[in-house]
């Protein structure tokens, strides 16, 4: 199956070295080659295909090609959950990614400098079109200090912390006890209210307390095909399945799409 | 003269004059990438005769000039090892003087012959930008000719592709521009 990719024997030598390139053929170098390759729009020299080209998007390619998009050391080579999801995704509505389709994230972990001390720090990014192209935008953040800014807290303790219906008739001379204790200012917020960690995120690079160091790595959260979610990570590994795979496969129906969506963009 | 006019001759002839579309035909997206290619061979002819240090000092900055002019002017090249996720950012002239003071008695330079050419999106201005991929092996050798350090590297280049017009006898000319970006460097495993 695996050969579908590759070549036998795609050797050239050079002086007392033999380089073998089979290995990296197979390897899916781009997470552009991972889209081509999902949807079967390159050859096994990956060459793009025409359109018109009888082998694109052509399903039973895409079928016994699919498999080498899996981390293997993971899935094995022929798992219940690969074949369900590979009939699922080469069925006749199949459904094939997009690079504008949305609904795709790349999730970039970071060191920053926090007050002087390294931390880790998740950004997460999404295509957005604008003018005459598109662009990666942030559209959130992970920092685990901002989190603890609002943990979810008791709902006792939450309902005793408000300012009664009334107390507009005294010029809300008690709006003071609102701020008397800091770590639960946001109790006195609407039930809509949701921390903007982005925001957030912001203000502290604007106040130089947050100081970008280097990127420590980068996946992709997919949710664009229909009823399923993976993650897309980089492998840097010998073999015949390395590059960009499928790390993590969740059989997720779309209406519990939303929730995870709204982490990766409120 | 002669190779920009060569390279305009090859353009018109597979793309078309003066036709600005928002969709790139198959040929076309086939026309550029031989361009864009056309650089990133010439990118690894540079390295390998400045890395090579049977070349004089006058050559190899000749060859650097060169170099520079493949690229953007802000273009940066990060480079990070097996050993550590951290990239160091050089200028392409940096990139290449350090290339050019690697201290070993002699370097083998290869580059292999896959080459990965990714779809060309447009960015918010409407150039287009791609991303060519090519993997290149490095040996350095001692005075006794002992291999002493190898590493085999996955080479991501930024290519810029953009619609542009120029005068040849009067007329207007439309030709594509391709220009190379930021470079990323990652060492592989060792194969």
């Amino acid at each position: 199956m695996i050969l579908l990719w590759v070549c036998n024997g795609i050797a050239q030598t050079i002086g007392d070295f033999k380089m073998d390139e089979t290995e990296l053929y197979a390897m899916t170098k781009q997470m552009g080659q991972f889209m081509r390759r999902f949807n079967y729009e390159e050859d096994q020299f990956g060459e793009r295909l025409n359109p018109k080209d009888p082998r694109y998007h052509n399903k039973e390619m895409r079928r016994q090609s699919l498999p080498i998009l899996f981390d293997q050391e993971k899935y094995g080579k022929q798992t219940e959950l690969q074949r369900y999801f590979i009939e699922d995704v080469t069925k006749d509505d199949s459904t094939f990614m997009t690079f504008l389709g949305g609904r795709w994230y790349s999730e970039v972990s970071c060191t920053f400098k926090y007050n002087g001390k390294p931390v880790s720090v998740i950004l997460f990014l999404a295509v957005e079109k604008e003018g005459l192209g598109s662009k990666w935008v942030l559209t959130n953040v992970y920092f685990s200090e901002f989190n603890k800014l609002f943990p979810n807290g008791e709902i006792a303790e939450r309902e005793k912390h408000f300012l009664h219906p009334m107390s507009h008739e005294l010029d809300f001379m008690n709006i003071y006890k609102a701020f008397q204790n800091p770590d639960v200012i946001e109790y006195y917020a609407s039930k809509e209210f949701q921390p903007d960690y982005l925001t957030l995120f912001f203000y502290e690079i604007k106040q130089g307390k947050m100081v970008f160091q280097h990127v420590d790595g980068v996946k992709f959260h997919v949710l664009q095909i229909k009823d399923w979610y993976f993650e897309v990570s980089w492998f840097n590994r010998s073999g015949l399945n390395s590059g960009w795979l499928m790390s993590n496969v969740i059989y997720m129906p779309e209406k519990e799409k939303t929730n995870v969506i709204k982490f990766y963009q409120p | 003269m002669k190779k920009i006019i060569a390279t305009l001759a090859f353009v018109m002839c597979f793309a078309g004059i003066a036709l600005a579309q928002d969709e790139l035909s198959f040929e076309r997206k086939q026309a550029i990438d031989s361009l864009a290619l056309e650089k990133v061979r010439d990118l690894s002819k540079y390295v390998k005769i400045v890395g090579s240090k049977e070349t004089p000092f006058s050559e190899a900055n000749r060859v650097i000039d060169r170099a520079e002019e493949l690229f953007m002017s802000d273009a940066e090249i990060g480079v990070s090892s097996l050993g550590s996720n951290q990239i160091t950012y050089y200028r392409v002239r940096k990139y290449f003087e350090h290339l050019m003071r690697l201290n070993y008695d002699r370097v083998e330079i290869e580059w292999y012959n896959i080459e990965y050419v990714s779809d060309l999106q447009r960015q918010p201005d409407g150039t287009y930008v791609g991303v060519i991929t090519v993997f290149q092996t490095f040996r350095g050798y001692d005075q006794e000719g002992n291999l002493v350090y190898k590493d085999t590297t996955k080479k991501d280049i930024t290519v810029y592709v953009k619609r542009k017009e120029t005068q040849i006898g009067g007329r207007t000319i439309g030709f594509w521009d391709v220009l190379l970006g930021d470079m990323r460097v990652k060492e592989t495993t060792n194969r």
